[in-house]
């Protein structure tokens, strides 16, 4: 108990690793955000008429979930951004609200595709409108489809943040490993740190189903 | 003036002319029944009047109200018309109860208790009061249908418009959707039916619509259109009429290949082994017959057409072939030599031969 106390608890230790969070919570609050906008614009851009940004859309998407999210942080960090003097924090949150869009796209394709147009036309010959028709019947089939899956791509958001270490942010991940690495402790030190991501993924749950009927 | 007023009504799918310039009326009370092969447009016909297709040319007026109009509030005028799938489309995320309930309380403004009261009647009408809480997925085609039903009967619509209701249904739920809508035809709703249950057609129209060729082919009352069709495609969707067709370009041809397909064709429509057979043993009969006396050389041009009538049971055989002038029964006389004229006279009736510009012309009915 006086171990963990040592580790983690004492000389301002809590308050390091307090910031690590912090730099993962900002990282993946930010890119959640901007990703969800970004990626809802994609997923119009892949099922739209317009040619040239349907092929955008499509390249753009197999490119990012085809390759390791870190090969996208180096290259911005060390190449796009390299001279520009933009925070390494930012160049994180640029990076994995790229990522993000990509898979937010998908999901949102894949659940535009589960719209049952049967339905809508249904409402609509009731004499539900346009707008009507996709929030009563529409929508909430949609969110039904798309929450599990939403779900999942936020809780592996968090995860893959803990990357952001190989750009000199100091988050979660990097706190743990410097902390372990200083008091010698790396056994109960990582458990903690990821006791910690946990506890995160089980707010992140707790957040989804907040308000569920049970 | 009339629930229902259809101008010219044009409905092009690419190059696909579905509906063309098609004129009709509907007055309250009547009950239209509309008929037809697949692909015939009697679906499309029925969405545009819900305007779910916007048609090509023409006016619909709904109760004098020009739906076709630019300006035309279509919301509104929806919510005086139900209609009624094949996949019956109800709302997969509301129970049975919410999905009466949602129209009428977000559109006509009804307090939710009035709305549950008038879906419990309705539901105790169609028998389904059990069912008020279930979900969609949980209920049979049947069960669905019915609650289909109801909910556009939630709005008090002025006409409901029935598209193909039954045929996305096992054989054993039709019989319990269309009690619900006979019920309702016996309360002299005004309904267009697009249906393929002709006992049923019969029974609650008053008047059949029989579609093809881009428009109403035929109309009048079910006598009329049942027992007495005027025109050609009338009588052999009635009579449920079948085809089979084959030709013969040489004199070695395949008489196995020909054989086996007239079996499939008999095997589809319900022939019997019996009737099969006689129809097969004609065809090699007055196949043979014609190459050996009327036509000469190995090039043959000689086409078989056959008609079966499902409703009355009777196929009606057309032969064409070129070459000389031959009547396979011209001989009277009983001729044991020629043993295909004989079985032929035998099992056909209403033979009948005619030459002219070098083909002769066999008709004849089994």
């Amino acid at each position: 108990m006086e171990l963990v106390y040592k580790i983690f608890i004492k000389d301002g230790a809590w308050l390091t690793i307090l910031n690590g969070l912090w730099a993962t919570v900002e990282i993946s609050a930010l890119s959640l955000l901007f990703g969800t906008i970004i990626g809802a614009a994609l997923c119009s851009m892949r099922v739209g008429k317009i040619k040239p940004l349907e092929i955008f859309a499509r390249v753009y998407i197999s490119i990012i979930r085809g390759s390791p999210v870190l090969m996208l942080l180096m290259l911005l960090f060390y190449g796009v951004f390299a001279r520009s003097g933009i925070s390494p924090i930012a160049v994180a949150v640029i990076t994995f609200s790229m990522h993000t869009a990509a898979h937010v796209a998908e999901l949102l394709r894949s659940s535009l595709m589960g719209i049952d147009t049967g339905q809508v036309e249904a409402a609509r010959t009731l004499g539900f409108s346009r707008w009507q028709a996709f929030k009563l019947v529409a929508l909430p089939q949609i969110v039904r489809i798309a929450k599990p899956v939403y779900q999942s791509t936020v809780i592996n958001l968090i995860q893959w943040t803990s990357v952001v270490g190989y750009v000199t942010i100091t988050d979660l991940t990097r706190v743990i490993n410097n902390t372990a690495s200083r008091t010698m402790q790396p056994m109960i030190t990582i458990i903690g740190g990821m006791l910690i991501y946990l506890a995160l993924s089980y707010a992140v749950h707790k957040i989804f189903h907040f308000g569920d009927k049970k | 003036m009339s629930v229902i007023e259809i101008r010219g009504l044009s409905k092009k799918f690419g190059d696909l002319s579905v509906l063309r310039g098609v004129n009709f009326s509907v007055e309250e009370g009547e009950r239209i029944v509309i008929i037809g092969g697949s692909g015939c447009g009697k679906s499309v016909f029925l969405r545009c009047i819900e305007l779910l297709e916007t048609p090509d040319a023409g006016n619909i007026f709904i109760d004098g109200q020009e739906i076709t109009a630019p300006d035309c509030d279509i919301d509104k005028i929806r919510q005086s018309m139900g209609m009624v799938y094949q996949r019956f489309n109800l709302f997969a995320h509301l129970n049975v109860m919410d999905n009466l309930c949602l129209a009428p309380v977000t559109l006509l403004k009804m307090p939710r208790a009035d709305a549950e009261k008038k879906a419990m009647e309705l539901l105790v009408q169609v028998g389904l009061v059990a069912k008020a809480d279930a979900y969609p997925q949980v209920l049979s085609g049947g069960q669905q249908q019915r609650i289909a039903i109801c909910r556009t009967l939630m709005m008090n619509p002025k006409v409901i418009l029935f598209d193909e209701p039954t045929s996305a249904l096992d054989p054993t739920m039709v019989g319990e959707v269309l009690a619900v809508i006979r019920m309702l035809a016996k309360k002299n709703l005004t309904m267009i039916i697009v249906t393929h249950e002709m006992n049923f057609a019969r029974e609650v129209a008053t008047k059949i619509l029989f579609f093809a060729d881009g428009g109403i082919y035929e109309q009048g009352t079910p006598a009329e259109i049942f027992d007495n069709p005027k025109r050609e495609k009338t009588v052999a969707f009635i009579q449920r009429e079948k085809y089979f067709h084959y030709e013969i370009t040489e004199r070695h041809f395949d008489l196995m290949e020909m054989q086996n397909k007239i079996a499939l064709f008999a095997e589809k429509y319900g022939l019997s082994n019996k009737y099969t057979y006689r129809v097969q043993l004609c065809c090699e009969e007055i196949i043979y017959e014609m190459l050996d006396n009327a036509c000469a050389g190995d090039e043959i041009s000689m086409v078989i057409d056959i008609t079966y009538a499902e409703a009355v049971k009777q196929t009606e055989f057309k032969v064409l072939c070129g070459g000389k002038n031959y009547n396979p029964l011209a001989n009277e006389k009983f001729d044991e030599e020629d043993l295909g004229a004989v079985i032929l006279r035998n099992v056909t009736k209403d033979f009948s031969h005619s030459y002219e510009g070098g083909v002769n012309k066999i008709s004849f009915k089994l």
